[in-house]
């Protein structure tokens, strides 16, 4: 029985060349910005399809090394420090108010704060950062690395996952120890946050991976490049006349590999997270 | 009176927990959104002043008279709703392939290329595609021409933009639609296929009125992502077309966008408040319409 479950040879092979064909293709792109990156530009005009540079040089890295008056390692340190101190700003301040929102849902004020969330995120992302430029003028912040560090530090995804763990936790550990006296605080730091290690690395994680390719309010809340981060610098340079195709491809690379191997390295605890999250949303 | 008190004090704490997110929220998130309302209802010249000069509804007049917005929102509907189907279709189609027994080794291989877009830095994909689409730099139009087939147009033709930033989006957006197809699969109730192959359903008749149904919650959420994802497409257009050629890819994101950049804040704000009403309008429709049960 069960003849037509089990899979017959054709269809499998059929099903390999589908998956794989489909594969190379998404993997492609990476391929060919490798490529590109070691290659000059006039040899990529005469032959766009090579599958290996014909010489493999870094020296694009340091002809690259100053991008619109300012150095790379400047974009590389913006990066690093503007998606390290978001992400942890961000885990931080949503965890606390996430847990604060799932334990005492009917506070006065809390579901005002929990719809503002809401509707944020459902605004256009593109044209909310425009009036947030108002915002930050108004506040002081503009051309400030404060003031990109808190707009990135909120988002939907990391919310839904905190608020979908912090509901998940039964009501009798919490109430065994209120009974046993302890304080709210206690509760908090003795109690809820070991249980919450595993969620807070999985948020943590894909918060960086969201944040590190930002561009949009970086660009928006800057004053001059010096605050601009890697995929800014991308596009800035994408944008230049005169093109110098071997350099966007190596800035493409630089922007890319940091996150791309975070990923690979942790894609379990990514893909169910991102998974989890959207389902919650 | 003094059991409000009571309460909070004994809700202090937590209103110390959520403070520091409720300051966000309200600072680079609700106080923007009102601003943008109000800019909306103001003369551009005077928006950013202490006292704006009000116009009531005129900016929205104006741009709801304005033939370039409405033929860039018409073209957003279009896009979306091309994306939507193409997106959805795809991450479906390969959730399947991959779930199914015809893979037993390198599925996960086959996962991770798909997903591996979606953590990609958008611009950096995108100024990849960019590329890969430029007719003297460009792989694509060098492989067409090696196997003996037309070029393809890509980002210069007005024939085939929308397509061509279609293809690039699907790469960058369809890897997260495909693990909530997946992860739904993998928690469906496989007795009931058993159930339904004994009682002598074809394959076909498994998947329409067994697994399909089962994967309502699934659809339900990737429509509503992927609907308020393609209504604001906005960072594709900016990297690879700038809203050309002949505003084929001008959405309403990029042309409001480019309305603020030429100070017509109320115009521009406007319109940022129509699209935002759409959106919520489209994805609270589609969500009712996908949390109905069946035949009611």
């Amino acid at each position: 029985m069960n003849e037509d479950i089990r899979p017959n040879r054709l269809l499998q092979a059929l099903a390999y060349l589908v998956a794989t064909g489909t594969s190379l293709l998404f993997l492609y792109p990476y391929w060919w910005m490798l490529v590109s990156a070691f290659r000059p530009t006039r040899a990529i005009l005469s032959d766009p399809l090579r599958l290996w540079p014909e010489t493999l040089s870094f020296r694009i890295f340091s002809e690259i090394g100053r991008i619109g008056g300012v150095e790379l390692s400047t974009y590389i340190v913006n990066s690093l420090l503007i998606t390290t101190l978001s992400t942890a700003l961000g885990v931080i301040v949503t965890a606390l108010g996430a847990y604060a929102l799932v334990r005492r849902p009917k506070a006065p004020g809390f579901s005002l704060v929990r719809y503002g969330f809401l509707v944020t995120i459902m605004y256009p992302y593109m044209l909310l950062v425009i009036p947030v430029y108002l915002v930050m003028f108004k506040l002081g912040l503009l051309g400030s690395y404060a003031g990109i560090i808190l707009f990135l530090a909120l988002g939907p995804l990391q919310f839904f996952l905190f608020e979908q763990f912090f509901r998940k936790i039964p009501n009798e550990v919490i109430e065994a120890a209120v009974i046993d006296g302890a304080s709210e605080w206690q509760i908090l730091t003795r109690v809820v946050l070991p249980m919450a290690a595993p969620i807070t690395a999985t948020v943590a994680l894909i918060t960086f991976l969201l944040n590190w390719a930002q561009w949009f309010p970086i660009m928006v809340i800057s004053r001059s490049p010096d605050t601009y981060t890697l995929p800014v610098a991308l596009l800035s340079m994408n944008s230049e006349l005169g093109t110098n195709f071997q350099g966007i491809m190596a800035l493409a690379v630089l922007t890319t590999l940091p996150v791309a191997l975070l990923f690979l390295f942790a894609q379990k605890r990514v893909m169910e997270g991102m998974a989890a999250g959207a389902v919650k949303g | 009176m003094t059991d409000v008190l009571a309460t909070l004090s004994r809700d202090r704490i937590f209103y110390l927990f959520v403070a520091p997110f409720a300051a966000l929220t309200i600072l680079f998130g609700v106080w923007p959104i009102l601003l943008s309302i109000q800019v909306s209802f103001t003369a551009s010249a005077t928006a950013l002043r202490p006292n704006p000069t009000y116009v009531g509804l005129a900016n929205y007049a104006a741009v709801l008279a304005d033939p370039i917005f409405l033929a860039s929102l018409g073209r957003t509907l279009l896009y979306t709703l091309l994306s939507v189907v193409a997106n959805l279709a795809f991450a479906l189609g390969f959730a399947i392939l991959l779930d199914s027994r015809l893979l037993k080794r390198g599925s996960l291989f086959f996962r991770l290329a798909i997903f591996l877009p979606v953590i990609t830095p958008d611009v950096a994909g995108y100024v990849v595609w960019r590329w890969l689409y430029d007719r003297s730099f460009g792989a694509l139009n060098a492989f067409l021409t090696l196997v003996g087939l037309p070029p393809f147009g890509g980002l210069s033709s007005v024939d085939t933009a929308m397509l061509a930033i279609l293809i690039a989006e699907l790469w960058h957006h369809a890897g997260f639609y495909m693990i909530i197809f997946l992860a739904n699969l993998s928690i469906r109730d496989r007795a009931l296929e058993e159930a339904a192959h004994i009682d002598g359903a074809t394959t076909w008749q498994r998947w329409r009125y067994v697994i399909l149904p089962q994967l309502r919650p699934a659809l339900v959420i990737n429509s509503v992502y992927a609907l308020i994802q393609f209504l604001k497409t906005f960072t594709v257009v900016v990297v690879m077309t700038k809203g050309g050629p002949s505003d084929q890819t001008n959405f309403v994101s990029y042309y409001a966008y480019q309305l603020f950049d030429q100070a017509r804040y109320g115009e521009a704000t406007a319109m940022a408040t129509i699209l935002f009403a759409i959106v919520i309008v489209l994805s609270l429709t589609a969500y009712r319409l996908g949390d109905r049960e069946p035949g009611q």
